[in-house]
């Protein structure tokens, strides 16, 4: 609300606060199979639908069209892919990644059939386009999230 | 025997004191009773007291803390991770009775998981896998292990000319027939018995050819456990405490509140139109929609008029910090106010057995006052 004319603001101040929750996060069997290989194997994982040939990356545990079990179906697929949207990010919060602006791309890999949302470095963030091909690059270290791939860089 | 998975019901209870960890139950006093249906299945009681497990397979089960009722293929393909007990449990397969908090809080502490036990026959199938042609070019033998004791049987292993074949059962014209309890069988493979102390302890009786029983070591690759199994075990879950940083204005309402409590007085506002106070201080009455432009001095005293108990251990969203429990938030009327305007506040816990309805209560201020939320600290029982 808007101070009104005439209301007295020498009592008016600002309180910093700090929203702190302690957070458990599982990633399920199904994800779990994905991030581990991600970090051990570095190949990326997705599943197959057998009954609509749909690809998910990252994989999901049933299919969202007719929701045949995947978790069983697993598929490599390649560390290429298209950007197909993107944002920047342009404001800096301790909980995020990186440090502002960075792109934030919808990424298709190759075979897969869902797009995964991930960094892309490598270039100014006014280049970045959609169709754009571009590849994983996997981190040195293990994070046990989907940060196992570190960002994604242009190819080429 | 039936197995599931090619594991069975009493492996899981007969493996439970190697897999025990007694470091990880510290003060933990529970009996978990197993009552699992189907072949192979069985009543047992688990009880875990003192840093000390006790197993044991019973006709009835005794009072336990907790009871679960399986089915045989449901319990061992849990324990395994190849059935999902979620889904079991919605098909009725599985069941709890009691405390189900006991099994998802002490089993996963108390108990490395299950891993398939490994049997003589299951070594003696692998061996076709891991024979090398190469380094049995030529060789020709029957190799017979006779195993004595529960899982035992016998088998001749044929070497012929660069292949390898199991059959069972023993050939009268074997090379050599080794022969030895099961378990010492799976011990040397696995190498939790070395063969020197078996053969100096007389456990393994060697016939025929003691040249042709020692050359066999060479032909095969050595018994691993199947280390693809072990991969989709690995669950990850992660902690991680969120935080976000948070600006709150004030206002000159609430600014005014917090100058107020900063003097130790509680202000609120008033509407002009049905003269209700608003505590904390609000620039509108939401009821007659005009400002409340007054301010008057209310309590600081109140009367309890309903008592929020809480037993969640919620974080605090300020600091992340995890609330002790239980606590209990009260609504009351400030005295000076217009009853129905209920402030809330938290009670002093040392209170919360013997507050009720009606109970009056005074604030109690923190003795360093800045003019912001912790300079009231709760209240307490004024008498």
């Amino acid at each position: 609300m808007f101070i009104q004319r005439g209301q007295i603001t020498k009592d008016c101040f600002v309180m910093p606060g700090k929203m702190a929750l302690p957070n458990q996060y599982f990633a399920g069997r199904v994800g779990s199979n994905f991030i581990i290989s991600l970090r051990d194997d570095r190949k990326i994982l997705g599943v197959k639908c057998p009954k609509c040939d749909k690809v998910y990356v990252p994989p999901r545990e049933y299919c969202e069209k007719d929701f045949t079990k995947l978790d069983e179906n697993w598929v490599e697929i390649g560390s290429e892919g298209v950007i197909t949207n993107y944002t920047i990010v342009n404001y800096n919060d301790k909980h995020l990644p990186r440090k502002a602006p960075y792109i934030l791309a919808l990424i298709k890999l190759d075979g897969a059939d869902t797009p995964m949302a991930h960094i892309v470095e490598g270039i100014e963030t006014e280049e970045v386009q959609i169709g754009m091909r571009v590849r994983a690059v996997f981190s040195e270290k293990p994070t046990n999230t989907i940060l196992d791939i570190d960002h994604f860089e242009p190819i080429g | 025997m039936a197995e599931y998975f090619g594991s069975r019901v009493e492996d899981i209870f007969n493996t439970m004191p190697e897999r025990f960890q007694p470091e990880n139950v510290a003060g933990v006093d529970v009996r978990i009773g197993y009552s699992v249906t189907g072949e192979g299945g069985g009543k047992w009681v688990v009880t875990i007291k003192d840093q000390k497990l006790n197993v044991e397979k019973v006709e009835e089960l005794p009072k336990c803390s907790v009871v679960l009722l399986a089915e045989a293929e449901a319990f061992v393909g849990g324990a395994l991770g190849v059935v999902n007990l979620q889904d079991a449990m919605a098909a009725g397969k599985l069941k709890v009775d009691g405390d189900i908090t006991i099994l998802g809080n002490v089993l996963p502490k108390a108990f490395t998981p299950f891993v398939p036990v490994i049997r003589a026959k299951d070594i003696i199938d692998s061996m076709p896998a891991r024979f090398l042609p190469e380094k049995a070019e030529g060789v020709s033998m029957k190799i017979g292990y006779d195993l004595t004791g529960q899982d035992g049987g016998k088998w001749t292993v044929v070497v012929d000319n660069g292949s390898c074949t199991i059959k069972d059962g023993l050939d009268s014209d074997c090379t050599v027939v080794m022969s030895m309890e099961a378990d010492v069988f799976v011990g040397l493979n696995t190498g939790k018995i070395s063969a020197s102390s078996a053969f100096s302890a007389g456990q393994v009786k060697i016939d025929g050819d003691i040249g042709a029983a020692g050359a066999t070591a060479q032909f095969f690759k050595k018994f691993e456990i199947a280390s693809d199994d072990k991969k989709g075990e690995e669950l990850i879950s992660i902690s991680v405490v969120n935080s976000i940083n948070q600006r709150f204005a004030t206002g000159p309402y609430m600014g005014k509140w917090f100058a107020g409590l900063k003097e130790k007085k509680f202000y609120a506002s008033k509407c002009p139109v049905c003269g209700r106070t608003l505590i904390p201080p609000r620039e509108v009455c939401a009821n007659c929609r005009v400002r409340a432009t007054e301010f008057v001095e209310v309590g600081p005293k109140g009367t309890v008029n309903v008592i929020d108990l809480v037993y969640y251990a919620s974080p605090d969203p300020l600091t992340g910090k995890v609330r002790s429990t239980p606590y209990a938030v009260l609504y009351m009327s400030m005295d000076n106010g217009t009853p129905d305007e209920m402030f809330s506040h938290e009670l002093n816990p040392k209170d919360i057995d013997r507050v009720k309805s009606g109970s009056r209560v005074r604030p109690v201020w923190n003795e360093i006052r800045t003019g912001g939320i912790d300079d009231l600290l709760y209240f307490e029982i004024d008498d």
